[in-house]
């Protein structure tokens, strides 16, 4: 069996700074998405529970994306497709699944297509729709449950207040939640020999894309503005001795309405 | 490369900072299978440093290295500032050597610098492991054979390379350095102030790509050993201070290291440098202040101890080193092992080959010389008494009023023997002769 696993490479979110209500992305690490990591830790758990399973990263990201594929290789896939062209950059949700997809038909096989629910940077959450859709495949989203068996695969959604139990024939592609596993912390040993697994680096010209279909020249939203929200400071230095600050303090939190509501 | 071998490296350096990654790239280079292991999310990400970089010693111990470095600015004026209670007197040191290439000190922000050579390394050859903390060595037979990592992963490797700070953990459980004594550190508090090039220029008097670093003592701690440091970055301040922990301890009424630092901040000196800069990066660090005397045993079976973690670190009082006794350590340690490997021997005996390394050059050297440095600057006359008469002198010389003033010579003479011809300053004046 083929399991597919879509990663993406993102800014380090807590590394980013904000000024003048920009985010400042330069020389932020690159770091892989929460999600993605459950999603590739899902794909191990099904090599490990499921005999005869391939697991392939396709990986979206930069050309610094060659000591960062060692995570996924060392957590348990078998191979990598990169797709670090900087043609790519820059895409929508809809150009990144139309790469994702002819990446997936290129591999020749998947029977399993697992992503995280959304990118942690984002979360348009649409990728993996339109993916399901240009490969023609049922999909089931936000599990937190999965069991592939007999050429099916059994998913329990979380839909917030309820949970709900899914079944479809393979091939399928799923979104999995947070909740859904524990990534593993993959052993150094792991990690090494994680470098000699096979690699296969992808731009436009291998998957039969012109430059106009993809990245920035393909765009079928355009982002008009990408602000952090404003945030004044009150700049209140409270005075007196420490018992009179705390009572300032409480009667300042009070006044602002974050006490005593 | 047999099964055994590939449980295996032959070098695993504990810690991304200068010396760790000086070590690893000198090996890697070499073709030695060396992997780095670093807590931070990347080298650099926990490393500080006041903020400068002496460069001639480190083009002698790694050539090729510098060209493209991320360095800041070259520090063409060298200022020292002694704080007295509402004054302060400079004296300021401007040399056309300074503006001379190759250039004798750059500012320095360690997280861009360090992330760099990380790369560098990983150029080489070398693996950086980013995210993984080492808690433990891995001893068999009485020898180090590798590093504990968490639960239940482990580096097994011919030589460990402790390279992992002021406070090195490796050093001590491999039983290489006894408890440490708060005499020997001091703690640091900086920020990291962003201003735009032009600004910082206009304000500290410098060329482009020139930089200012100035060094203040005095009532700025408070009767406590230390002092604080302003570098000018590319696009940004550092700005900090030093404090001995042992003095901090023993102080009273207690006061916070950020509280000093605040006060210090304010100083009308202080203030206009900075103003209306936005703070983007606030560190605390500890300093190895014990010099020789606070060193722990370099090496052992498997194991050596470079940079901080081997107390490497001097103040010399105008000049605080570090770094380049970092890089020093770290290439000498490098040579060391090449020379264990060609011999298949990685014992005490062998590895002892670095300490000889270190004792002739500048590194232990420079140890030596300035052992007494620390003693001498446990006397809390210089930090206000000192500083407090010259400022006193000073104003006396320059303040106009409406009533006759004396010659120059009378108030020099009158208030030079008042204040510095006593029984204290006399022993000061000896003192100084031992550093």
């Amino acid at each position: 069996m083929d399991v597919i696993v879509c990663m993406k490479q993102i800014p380090d979110l807590q590394q980013i700074r904000i000024k003048d209500r920009e985010p400042i992305l330069d020389n932020v690490p690159l770091v892989w998405g929460d999600l993605d990591k459950n999603a590739i830790e899902e794909a191990s758990k099904i090599k490990e529970a499921v005999e005869d399973v391939k697991v392939t990263v396709v990986a979206l990201g930069s050309d610094k994306i060659e000591q960062g594929i060692l995570e996924p290789l060392a957590m348990g896939a078998d191979e990598a497709v990169l797709l670090t062209d900087p043609a790519f950059a820059g895409s929508d949700s809809m150009g990144t699944a139309k790469v994702l997809a002819k990446a997936i038909e290129k591999t020749g096989s998947y029977d399993l297509v697992i992503l995280g629910e959304g990118s942690t940077d984002n979360y348009s959450g649409v990728v993996a729709s339109a993916l399901a859709e240009l490969l023609n495949l049922p999909m089931i989203s936000y599990v937190r449950e999965l069991e592939v068996q007999d050429g099916k695969v059994k998913a329990v959604r979380n839909m917030e207040e309820s949970f709900e139990v899914m079944e479809a024939d393979l091939p399928a592609l799923v979104t999995v939640a947070q909740e859904i596993n524990e990534p593993r912390l993959p052993k150094f040993m792991a990690i090494r020999k994680a470098g000699a697994k096979p690699r296969h680096e992808w731009g436009p010209d291998d998957l039969g894309l012109a430059a106009d279909e993809v990245g920035q020249n393909a765009l079928s939203v355009e982002t008009l503005s990408n602000l952090a929200p404003e945030q004044d400071r009150k700049n209140i230095i409270l005075k007196g001795n420490l018992a009179e600050q705390i009572d300032a303090l409480v009667d300042a939190l009070t006044k602002e309405g974050v006490l005593g509501r | 490369m047999t099964e055994a071998d590939e449980e295996k490296v032959e070098v695993v350096v504990v810690g991304a900072g200068l010396a760790g990654l000086s070590a690893a790239y000198v090996l890697a280079q070499a073709g030695v299978d060396t992997v780095v292991v670093e807590r931070g999310d990347y080298p650099g990400a926990k490393n500080v440093t006041g903020g400068r970089i002496y460069m001639h010693p480190l083009r002698h111990y790694l050539p090729d290295l510098w060209d493209d470095a991320p360095l800041e600015r070259h520090v063409t004026r060298e200022t020292i500032t002694m704080m007295a209670e509402g004054a302060s007197t400079a004296i300021t040191l401007d040399n056309d050597k300074f503006r001379e290439e190759p250039y004798h000190s750059y500012t320095i922000l360690r997280s861009n610098f360090d992330r760099w050579f990380g790369d560098k390394v990983a150029e080489a050859g070398g693996f950086v492991l980013p995210k993984y903390r080492a808690d433990d060595v891995l001893v068999e037979d009485g020898r180090v054979v590798g590093i504990v990592m968490g639960e239940e992963d482990e580096i097994r490797a011919d030589v460990v390379v402790a390279a992992d700070g002021v406070l090195s953990l490796i050093a001590e459980k491999a039983g290489l350095r006894q408890a440490q004594q708060p005499k020997h550190f001091a703690v640091s508090a900086k920020e990291v102030i962003e201003l735009p090039a032009k600004s910082i220029e206009e304000r500290f008097n410098l060329g482009p790509g020139e930089g200012a670093a100035q060094l203040y003592f005095g009532t700025l701690t408070k009767g406590m050993l230390g002092g604080g440091f302003i570098y000018t970055n590319q696009d940004s301040i550092s700005l900090g201070l030093v404090v001995g922990i042992e003095s901090l301890m023993e102080r009273e009424p207690k006061i916070e290291v950020h509280e000093i630092l605040e006060d210090f901040k304010a100083r009308p000196e202080i203030r206009n440098l900075v103003a209306d800069g936005e703070i983007v990066e606030y560190s605390a660090h500890a300093i190895p202040e014990g010099g020789i005397n606070a060193m722990p045993k370099l090496y052992s079976d498997g194991i050596v101890v470079i940079g901080e973690a081997a107390g490497l670190g001097l103040n010399m009082l105008i000049t605080v080193r570090g770094m380049e006794f970092a890089v020093a350590s770290g290439v000498m340690a490098a040579e060391a092992i090449l020379k264990a490997r060609e011999k298949g021997d990685y014992s005490a005996d062998s590895l002892a080959h670095y300490e000889e390394l270190l004792k002739d050059s500048f590194a232990l050297q420079d140890l030596e010389t300035f052992r007494h440095v620390l003693g001498f600057m446990e006397n809390p006359r210089l930090f206000n008494f000192y500083p407090q008469a010259v400022c006193d002198i000073f104003t006396e010389l320059m303040w106009i009023d409406e009533k006759p003033k004396p010659k120059i010579s009378t108030t020099v003479i009158r208030e030079g023997v008042g204040k510095f011809l006593n029984w204290s300053t006399i022993k000061d004046g000896l003192g100084m002769l031992r550093i």
